[in-house]
């Protein structure tokens, strides 16, 4: 099954990419995981077309060197989706988007490159109502919104949202990856 | 993540974020029902301590797993509101409840007198002596029973022309194929035939046990369960998907017999598929080509069954309705009809049943569509009541829209 974008995550940031995107005439497929706390948005993107998968989850990728070619999903099984571009929106802890083991931090979907503190102990901050400084963990992304693995970028894979590093801004975020999204397409 | 968890329900994950309290049909339209995150994680504690901690209000529960579909956790809500309705539950009225969930014996019953009982069926009077004795609400109508059964037709009709091939399907055609609407059935025979497949009926086959979940009889759905599982390996061993037509007895039978009724099914899931999905599939790796008449239109609304968005597979149905060049497809906000199976027709929950429904008929008068298409037998007994439109299993599109001869000859191998 092909669409011209495959966004992962159906929260605030990925409904915001797919509806923007879907309006231009662009098609577009939501993998819609994780908490929906904007579902008018969503009703929106599917208003104009576009395709939503609710409560099911990417379960990995075929990558072609620096690009990535297509996703599988848990429900649909057997089918391959491929896709020009793909962005991926799911979230932090909660949602599912990144994850931890004892000693580090990962981000499930595509084993993307994650920042955040090796040292466990300063994961969290005694002070319940302070700052917590695993809050900011979150993948890596250069200059157009582009997140790597292992080191190297991935041409047509994005992120955006709160799974991104360090302060988050989630519509500035959207509105990046859709921007690098309409231009190259 | 579910691995980590020691308790099999996994109620342990619920975070409480109440997202499916947010989603559930039934909260909305009842506040006597606690609702899912109440009824499902949170009571779950409770009623291992003590059964006697189980609210009767769960008997609200339409097993529709919208919370299922919505929760960030995985947690299987609507399983463990199920498995607890089987464990603890008690019904009010067992003889209508019995009467209502054994679709094979009611069915085998009626269908020889078809005429005479979808008469009297229809008769006021008797309307009035179920409601009143029975608690079956008079403003529902049965779905009329066919004289003639599908598996007649099959074997007098359609059977011999199977041994021309080489490639054969096995088809689970349901209780509602069987002793109602035979045209479904032969549709999917039209369209598997011309695709260049033959079809098979499997060795013996029992309703697929839904209704006998929800209205609280384990024992029996899970003896109907062990049947259906043993036929369908037989005709997996044999090298034949078991294709069906109906979301709801396939979401039954690939993922309540597991999880709701303990039965170990893994060897046969993944070969127990909707049509539409193997259709689908079919079409996309090249393996079988449609060709379409070119004089064929539609003006289409489709509705996502609640246990079609559970499977996820509504893409495959609207991605084969949108090949059809002469259809103009909208697909509708997925919503619950309220019907839920046998739920809608006992009296006590009409007024709920029709509360809860009334947002997609107006959806659906307002996109006002030639027909509605959707996978699940009781939505469409729903929506042409309530919605007073005509509403057609994707099938039957299908097996209308194709250019029979053309399509065979595509698919001769």
């Amino acid at each position: 099954m092909r669409f011209d974008v495959i966004i992962i995550g159906g929260g605030r940031a990925g409904t915001e990419i797919g509806a923007a995107l879907q309006k231009s005439g662009i098609n577009c497929l939501i993998v819609a995981e994780g908490l929906s706390i904007n579902p008018s948005k969503r009703t929106e993107f599917a208003a104009c077309g576009g395709t939503l998968l609710p409560g099911d989850s990417v379960v990995g990728g075929g990558f072609d060197g620096a690009v990535l070619k297509n996703v599988r999903t848990e429900n649909l099984v057997g089918t391959v989706l491929e896709a020009d571009f793909f962005v991926l929106a799911t979230g932090k802890f909660f949602s599912g988007g990144l994850a931890s083991t004892m000693d580090g931090i990962y981000e499930p979907v595509f084993g993307c490159d994650v920042q955040y503190e090796p040292d466990r102990e300063k994961w969290v901050n005694p002070d319940f109502y302070a700052d917590q400084p695993f809050e900011r963990f979150g993948v890596v992304t250069d200059d157009y919104g582009r997140v790597s693995v292992n080191g190297v970028t991935i041409d047509n894979l994005y992120a955006a949202g709160e799974i991104l590093a360090g302060a988050v801004d989630i519509d500035g975020s959207a509105a990046l990856v859709t921007t690098q999204i309409m231009r190259r397409k | 993540m579910q691995e980590k968890n020691a308790n099999a329900s996994n109620f342990e994950q619920c975070l409480k974020c109440s997202i499916c309290t947010a989603v559930c049909p039934m909260m909305e339209a009842n506040p006597h029902y606690p609702g899912p995150k109440q009824a499902g994680p949170d009571g779950e504690r409770y009623r291992i301590k003590d059964p006697a901690f189980y609210d009767l209000t769960l008997k609200y529960c339409l097993n529709c797993k919208r919370c299922e579909v919505s929760c960030p956790s995985g947690v299987r809500i609507g399983d463990i509101i199920q498995s607890a309705r089987l464990k603890y539950g008690r019904s009010s009225n067992p003889v209508r409840d019995y009467m209502l969930a054994s679709t094979d014996l009611v069915g085998s019953l009626a269908s020889p007198f078809a005429p005479v009982v979808n008469r009297v069926l229809g008769m006021k009077p008797v309307k009035a002596v179920m409601d009143g004795v029975m608690g079956v609400d008079s403003r529902r109508t049965f779905p009329a029973y066919s004289g003639r059964r599908f598996e007649q037709w099959f074997r007098s009709e359609a059977a011999c022309r199977q041994l021309g091939f080489r490639r054969f399907i096995s088809y689970f055609h349901g209780c509602y194929v069987n002793y109602n609407y035979p045209q479904l059935g032969k549709d999917l025979v039209k369209l598997v035939n011309a695709c260049g497949y033959g079809v098979h009926l499997l060795d013996r086959e029992k309703c697929c046990g839904v209704a006998l979940i929800s209205n609280g009889f384990g024992n029996q759905a899970r003896k109907q369960a062990e049947t259906n599982l043993k036929s369908f390996r037989t005709a997996v061993a044999n090298g034949e998907t078991v294709l069906t037509s109906s979301s709801t007895c396939t979401f039954t039978m690939r993922d309540e017999y597991s999880n709701v009724l303990g039965l170990d099914n893994s060897d046969v899931r993944d070969s127990l598929l909707l049509a539409t999905k193997w259709l689908y599939d079919h079409i996309e790796n090249g393996s079988i080509r449609i060709a379409f008449r070119k004089d064929y239109h539609k003006r289409i609304v489709y509705h996502t069954a609640c246990h079609m968005n559970k499977l996820g597979w509504a893409i495959y149905t609207t991605s084969l309705l949108r090949m059809i060049p002469g259809v103009e497809l909208k697909v509708i906000e997925q919503k619950c009809c309220g019907i839920a199976g046998t739920f809608g027709f006992k009296k006590e929950n009409y007024p709920y049943s029709q509360k809860i429904g009334s947002e997609l008929f107006e959806a659906l008068r307002v996109a006002n569509p030639e027909v509605v298409v959707t996978e699940c037998e009781t939505c469409k007994w729903q929506i042409e009541m309530s919605a007073c439109l005509p509403v057609m299993n994707p099938i039957s599109i299908l097996a209308e829209a194709i250019d029979e001869k053309e399509t065979i000859k595509l698919n001769i191998r």
